[in-house]
């Protein structure tokens, strides 16, 4: 330090005729201005701005991860505004906003800002809410004081306010009368550090959430399975898809227990509309059963083994069996999927060459026949069901990596059925195949999630609303007393305070206060305590 | 069953219309009020009539209106603020109440109370053109967290709209201070609102009186009042709705406006509405934030993921940021007074689109208009 103050600046003054060019700060001197910009309230305010703007952004263009089929129709130009300007926003990332480039830049830049603005206020709210309550001058001149008089004696006095003081959770100390300007004894009193406290609570919330979202992404996994009645899968990464896996949730995180679909119910009001859906599946572990009549329905998830099972989608998967004479070809549950009442849904039969054999399968699960004569579903219960197969034989591209439902169909099927449950069509063209509607089970999608980080999230939420609720309602006051005798004997006590925020709030609660002091220090001789002057200021 | 949910239709208009008849109360109240020679306002027995009429019909229509709501959720066997037009209901009457007591009889803020009862009705209209039958809900509404998350939601939003009046006035009421204070060359007190952020040099008149307040009125062109809320009312009606509608709609904004300029003498100073938006903006902001914080623990139950950004979710934080920006806006020094107000009234718009485009426009988890 000493030889700081004896440094003499011995930089020479610019010679005359010096670049008049302006000083091009160096990669340190910008940080630094970098940084003082990023502390200001003012550039955290514009960052927030820019959050808002990002956000609404996202809400009104379509977002990959949510709508991936809108996104695809916009890129293609068929919707949206054309392919041009799909072009330039999938160039800028707004497809996929929350996982922009520039959306995470402003993030890290908003938390920077938070980061420079919390740091030194941590500081100043350790050092501040450690201070003793400071001493008290000139309390005439506060917006609230009042005099009471007493008979006891000034001591006994400001213990009697010093007790309201701590009934009402305040810091208190005296000061002794040295200490104290007036040169009396006062008692100095403070609280509702809260503010400040909850504030930091608040923001130092921010960045709890953002751990517990952060852990989630990387230990978490979700996926999504369809399973229809009566059968079951296990917990394995393969089986699923949708997969979103963090990264350090590996294969063999999971845990491998098996789920069995032993029913899948839906339920309608009268006019359609959808009552409930319950799945009850039972946990194996080992091809032992651990739990039985386990249930899962929309807001009704599933825990198992620490990951959750949700109900997501369900659907119709009639039974089909193909036979060549004699030879079954195949026996499986198709999944179907709603299109408007009408469940359509693709059998791969056959994928050998030559001859590759396919259904294209449509079920109205409550058949009827309106007034025109065209087929309708009445309801979305499966009391009427009827199966339409289309027969596909040739070369139909069944071994592409494509969906099942996109083979290639050329010209018009080589023979159709419609068929009730229990039915086998009359053997169809050539091959003597016959296609039999077995029975009508459900499918039912779960999806399956391990979440770790709902724990902090939780937390994170909590602590953001206490601090948001202590920041905007505590409030820091500071209080004083004082009592001498008077010319008369009689002892007076003076009470004064002041608010820092919220000042009409606490001119009600000082009154109180002196209220609650006037009825603990006994009035003096038999007259009630006698108020001399009150004067408490709306601010 | 039927006849409940009939009923509580017929007390939902019942109310819109008791409403509307005390709304037009409140303004008779202002328009019977005086200025006398010292600027000070004087109530004629004929405004504290309509004042009192006023108050009357609007607990009146309150009254109705928590009947509608009541027959409505016997009606369908639930809470009733599961859809749009019940949501825009219960919003409307949490808003007349909060009103009625908070703002009128606790703060004193009467006049004011028009404006309020006009947001509600037009809350309420916008409600009843998507009425839908009363019913159940689908599977993924029927949880507890409807009542939590909806009720804090519903609550919040009403105390916004509350904070959004106040701090449209404010701005009305600020630009007319401001300017007044400039046009009379008086000097006041550094500040960051209305006349008191006027300091003007000039060295005040010997003898100077204070200006009527009726002349704030005559600093402001009413032109401005007129245009603004006409020209909102008829594009919502053509974006919405049709010509037709958009024309019958478009006089409603034109009377609101000329209602909040003929206010302006009557408002409370603009201090007191800056404060006012700020307390109701501060009291709607935790709920408003416990109620999103229980949406995403909902959002986990109901479809295995806590935040999504889905429309809807990325609409309320939206929001939410810029509430949370108002709120340091306004303890920001350069910020405070009008600028933070506009950010106020922008995170209010926020939150209408929010919850009529992201519904209605938008698809996505949370659209349950009908």
């Amino acid at each position: 330090m000493a030889d700081t103050d004896t440094r003499v600046d011995t930089t020479p003054p610019p010679p005359s005729g010096w670049s008049r060019l302006p000083m091009i700060p160096g990669p340190w001197e910008t940080l630094v201005i970098v940084w003082r910009r990023l502390r200001k309230m003012s550039t955290a305010l514009v960052l927030l701005f820019c959050l808002a703007v990002a956000t609404i952004v996202a809400t009104f263009i379509p977002q990959e991860p949510l709508v991936p089929d809108t996104v695809a129709s916009w890129r293609a130009g068929s919707a949206g505004p054309g392919a041009t300007i799909a072009g330039i926003l999938d160039g800028a990332g707004l497809f996929d906003v929350f996982a922009s480039w520039w959306f995470a830049t402003l993030t890290v830049l908003l938390l920077i800002s938070l980061t420079g603005c919390l740091l030194p206020r941590y500081r100043a709210f350790w050092r501040t809410a450690r201070r003793e309550p400071a001493v008290g001058r000139n309390f005439e001149r506060l917006g609230n004081h009042v005099q009471l008089r007493t008979d006891l004696p000034p001591d006994a006095a400001l213990a009697g306010v010093d007790g309201v003081l701590a009934r009402r959770r305040f810091r208190r100390r005296t000061v002794p009368a040295d200490d104290a300007p007036s040169g009396r004894p006062q008692i100095a009193a403070e609280r509702g550090h809260w503010r400040e406290g909850g504030n930091l609570v608040f923001h130092t919330a921010i960045y709890v959430l953002l751990i517990g979202a952060a852990v989630s992404q990387l230990f978490g996994f979700t996926g999504q399975i369809n399973v229809v009645e009566g059968s079951a899968f296990t917990d394995t990464r393969i089986v699923y898809g949708n997969v979103r896996a963090g990264r350090g949730f590996g294969v063999e995180d999971h845990r491998g227990f098996q789920v069995r679909m032993d029913d899948f119910a839906a339920t309608y009001h009268g006019d359609g509309t959808p009552d409930d859906f319950v799945s009850t599946v039972s946990i194996l572990e080992g091809g032992q059963v651990t739990a039985a009549d386990q249930v899962i329905r929309p807001n009704h998830p599933l825990s198992v083994d620490g990951m959750k099972l949700y109900q997501l989608r369900f659907g119709m998967a009639p039974r089909v069996v193909v036979r060549a004479g004699d030879t079954v070809l195949y026996d499986d549950a198709v999944m179907m999927a709603d299109n408007s009442g009408v469940w359509t849904g693709t059998a791969k039969i056959k994928t050998t060459e030559p001859d590759q054999i396919a259904l294209d399968l449509a079920l109205l699960p409550d058949f009827a026949v309106d007034a025109q004569g065209r087929p309708f579903s009445r309801s979305a219960e499966p009391d009427n069901p009827v199966l339409f197969a289309d027969l596909w034989v040739g070369e139909l591209g069944l071994n592409r990596p494509v969906d099942a439902s996109r083979f290639l169909r050329d010209g018009e099927p080589v023979a159709s059925a419609t068929l009730l449950p229990g039915d086998t069509s009359d053997p169809l063209v050539g091959q003597e195949l016959t296609v039999e509607f077995a029975e009508l089970p459900m499918w039912s999608g779960l999806q399956v999630s391990y979440a770790p980080g709902h724990r902090i999230l939780l937390a994170g939420a909590a602590l953001l609303l206490v601090g948001l609720i202590s920041s905007l309602y505590a409030y820091r006051r500071r209080v004083w007393a004082e009592a001498h005798v008077d010319a008369d004997g009689v002892t007076t006590v003076t009470i004064a305070g002041v608010a820092l925020q919220r000042k009409v709030v606490f001119a009600d609660a000082f009154r109180a206060l002196a209220e609650d002091v006037r009825s603990a220090l006994p009035a003096p001789g038999d007259r009630a305590a006698e108020e001399v002057a009150t004067d408490a200021q709306h601010g | 069953m039927l006849s409940m949910a009939d009923g509580s239709n017929t007390l939902f208009f019942l109310a819109l219309g008791l409403y509307i008849a005390a709304m037009v109360g409140a303004f008779f109240r202002m328009a019977f009020t005086q200025a006398d020679g010292e600027g000070r306002l004087v109530a004629t027995p004929a405004a504290r009539v309509a004042g009192r009429a006023a108050t009357g019909l609007a607990v009146a229509g309150a009254a109705v209106h928590l009947a509608s709501v009541v027959s409505r959720g016997v009606a369908s066997g639930r809470v009733p603020w599961a859809n749009m037009y019940e949501y825009s209901s219960v919003m409307a009457l949490i808003a007349v109440v909060g009103g009625l007591v908070f703002v009128q009889r606790r703060w004193g803020h009467g006049h004011l109370m028009g404006f309020v009862l006009a947001a509600a009705v037009v809350m309420m209209a916008a409600g009843a053109m998507l009425w839908v039958p009363a019913g159940p809900t689908v599977p993924a509404l029927e949880s507890y967290w409807l009542k939590i998350h909806v009720t804090a939601m519903v609550s919040a939003s009403a105390v916004f709209i509350l904070a959004a009046v106040a701090t449209g006035l404010y701005l009305a009421r600020d630009t007319a201070e401001r300017r007044l204070a400039v046009r009379s060359g008086r000097h006041y007190g550094p500040g960051s609102v209305g006349a008191a952020s006027v300091d003007v040099a000039a060295p005040e008149q010997p003898g100077a009186t204070i200006a009527s307040p009726l002349e704030l009125r005559r600093v402001v062109s009413p032109l401005w009042f007129v245009a603004v809320p006409t020209a909102f009312f008829a594009v919502w009606g053509l974006l919405k709705y049709d010509p037709v509608r958009a024309a019958s709609m478009a006089p409603v904004g034109a009377l609101l406006g000329v209602a909040a300029w003929y206010a302006l003498p009557h408002l409370p100073a603009a201090a007191e509405l800056d404060t006012l938006s700020y307390r109701l903006t501060a009291f709607a902001m935790p709920i408003f934030t416990f109620a999103i914080i229980c949406g995403a623990i909902w959002g986990e139950e109901a479809w295995g993921r806590y935040w999504g950004w889905d429309p809807k979710e990325t609409g309320s934080f939206f929001t939410w940021v810029l509430y949370a920006a108002y709120l340091h806006a306004r303890a920001t020094y350069g910020w405070r007074g009008r600028r933070a107000a506009w950010v106020g009234l922008g995170a209010f718009v926020a939150l209408m689109v929010t919850y009529f485009a992201v519904n209605l426009v938008v698809v996505g988890l949370h659209s349950y208009a009908t």
